[in-house]
């Protein structure tokens, strides 16, 4: 199991709000894969939770960091552009 | 029978219907601890957080599409792992399933809070909590609506969970709380189903009854009949100018666009917190700028009203530190901002100078709740000192009424924003649905207020304008230009109703009109004289 770490930045112009939030717990549960997302330098939070995500109060222009746990490069990139599509508002 | 019971009206068509009343929902029971367990309890939660994803299901296959959106997302809130998982560790303390759920959601909510993108999660959330905790106890939270027929609902007030639930058997709707800016009135006029609301009493007439809902007489008729309802004034289209100059509220790019297609002249409030509201930190004077002069160029010719940011801790913008208030309405907020903010406040002033020269439109510029000459002048000087502007103040606090002539040399002009003006005059919380019958424009004691104003304006050499909602009311219009202001400034939708029913009248007219009014003494007779005079035109 390796870990893939990438910077997305929050181009929403609402930040990262309730509907992104939720969007990107569906895409992890679906993935089955374990992703830890938060503020570039700061603790990360486990992606199984909207409410923990919004809770973050992440806003347009932050830079976020995300961690993919997977064996597979293909399917934490393909997770990774799903990710960063939901936060392009 | 036919007995009358007033309130005020929501919409232009009346309906008779049988009235249906809405069961109000049995309170929540009190927190509480348990022995039975851990174990039994979280699975306690769990079937209740099913039942009550199976109930959203429901309801969001029984609605359109935006409402179904609503319905999705507020399932993510309540299978939320985490939300479990602090229930859980409530429920390990001794708490109840119920108790677990309320106080992981309130955890939540302080989490959230003071973020205005989450306002309205937290409600969400807040409304997912009571569900919850009603499915444990067995208490039943639908409104339980009759889907055929027709019927006029009758209940206290409604919230957007009950609203969505409405049927197509609702034709009619009731509200004995609630004013005419409440969610129900809202809703109700977007979807034209004729509404009154604030009737005191209205639990009274018995189910069954059937009632005439006459919401431009802004009243119920019980046992009354459609050929009684009150017919909605209309103004035969004289090809005149107005009375008075008609402006328009804007608040975005959008409103400007779509103000631009009415008859409007020029724009009397341009609410400008709007543009801040989704900026995380404060934008340079280039970007608010350009923000402005898109807005600028856009808008309807004629003057540009702009009004400076008038947020506050219960409205507020993400990078001006607005700590919580006791009582927001009575707190730091308009123009009161710069005792922390000037630099702030300065830079608004410095892009929409910086616009109004890029864009060559004409910027009068005014100042929210004010409440002393000082502050006015204070405010003036700083206005012309960074631009080629009118200058102005919003008369808002009964303080700043009160002191219209010593104004004079002072500003430019004034605007009234009534809906403020209301709430403090009266002391009545525009956020408390109790109190929506104070709130209504018109009340005697308001009506005084404003001609007292626009006298003492006239008098003072100022300008006078009012842009509260009370001004998109063709009738209240009407009152408003006999009372001697220069202009009025209402919604964009409603910009040509208010025209046509200012070309329909003379000065005079409208002078005697508010002669009538004045003289009236309660709100349910001011209208009426109104209504009257204008019918006999």
């Amino acid at each position: 199991m390796s870990t893939y770490e990438t910077m997305i930045q929050v181009i929403d112009p609402i930040g990262l709000h309730a509907r992104p939030a939720s969007l990107i717990v569906k895409a992890v549960k679906e993935s089955g894969l374990t992703v830890m997302i938060g503020r570039q330098g700061e603790k990360l939070t486990k992606a199984n939770s909207p409410l923990m995500l919004m809770a973050l109060k992440i806003k347009t222009g932050e830079t976020l960091t995300v961690s993919v746990e997977s064996d597979d490069e293909e399917s934490a990139a393909n997770l990774v552009a799903q990710i960063r599509d939901f936060l392009q508002g | 029978m036919s007995s009358v019971l007033n309130g005020l009206g929501v919409g232009l068509n009346a309906v008779v219907a049988e009235v249906f009343h809405v069961a109000p929902t049995a309170a929540l029971p009190a927190w509480s601890k348990t022995s039975s367990g851990v174990a039994a309890e979280s699975e306690i939660l769990k079937s209740a957080i099913a039942s009550v994803s199976a109930d959203l299901d429901r309801l969001g296959s029984n609605s359109d599409e935006t409402s179904a959106e609503i319905f999705e997302a507020l399932k993510y809130l309540l299978e939320d792992e985490s939300l479990f998982d602090m229930s859980v560790a409530h429920l390990d303390a001794g708490w109840s399933a119920g108790a677990g759920y309320g106080m992981a959601v309130n955890e939540f909510s302080e989490m959230l809070a003071g973020d205005a993108a989450f306002e309205e999660r937290i409600a969400d959330l807040q409304d997912i909590s009571k569900r919850v905790q009603a499915s444990i106890a067995g208490i039943h939270v639908g409104l339980d609506l009759p889907a055929t027929g027709a019927y006029v609902i009758v209940g206290d007030d409604f919230s957007p969970a009950d609203t969505a639930q409405f049927t197509p058997a609702v034709v009619g709707v009731i509200t004995v709380k609630g004013g005419p800016t409440s969610h129900t009135a809202i809703i109700c006029r977007s979807r034209s189903i004729p509404a009154v609301v604030s009737v005191a009493g209205a639990h009274e007439i018995p189910a069954g009854t059937s009632v005439l809902v006459d919401p431009v007489g802004d009243r119920v008729v019980v046992g009354g009949s459609l050929s009684d309802a009150t017919q909605a004034l209309a103004f035969a289209d004289t090809g005149r100018e107005p009375l008075i100059e008609v402006r328009a509220n804007v608040g975005s790019l959008e409103d400007a666009e779509a103000a631009a297609k009415t008859g409007a002249v020029g724009v009397g409030l341009f609410r400008t917190e709007l543009l801040y509201l989704n900026e995380s930190s404060q934008p340079s004077v280039d970007r608010q700028r350009d923000l402005y002069a898109s807005i600028l160029a856009a808008a309807p010719e004629g003057p540009i009203t702009v009004r400076t940011i008038d947020a506050g801790s219960d409205k507020p913008v993400p990078f001006l530190k607005m700590p919580g208030e006791e009582n927001p309405a009575l707190g730091v907020r308009g123009y009161r901002l710069i005792q922390d903010h000037r630099s702030f406040i300065e830079d608004q002033l410095k892009g929409l100078e910086a616009a109004r020269i890029s864009t060559g439109r004409e910027i009068w510029v005014m100042a929210p709740m004010i409440a002393t000459v000082q502050e006015a002048a204070e405010f003036a000087a700083l206005a012309r000192s960074l631009g080629e502007f009118k200058v102005g103040v919003m008369v808002e606090t009964p303080s700043i009424a009160a002191l219209l002539p010593d104004l004079a040399g002072i500003v430019d002009f004034i605007s009234v924003g009534t809906n403020d003006l209301s709430q403090y005059l009266f002391a009545a919380d525009r956020m408390n649905p109790s109190l929506g019958a104070l709130l209504n424009p018109w009340q005697p004691g308001l009506i005084r207020t404003l001609e007292r104003i626009a006298s003492q304006a006239k008098a003072a050499g100022i300008y006078s304008s009012v842009c509260g909602e009370s001004a998109s009311d063709p009738a209240f219009a009407v009152l408003l230009a006999g009372l001697g202001f220069d202009s009025v400034s209402a919604s964009r939708s409603q910009v040509d109703a208010v025209r046509s029913a200012l070309a329909a009248v003379s000065a005079d007219q409208a002078v005697a009109l508010a002669k009538l009014v004045l003289a009236a003494k309660s709100a349910e007779d001011t209208k009426t004289a109104a209504v009257a005079a204008l019918s006999a035109l």
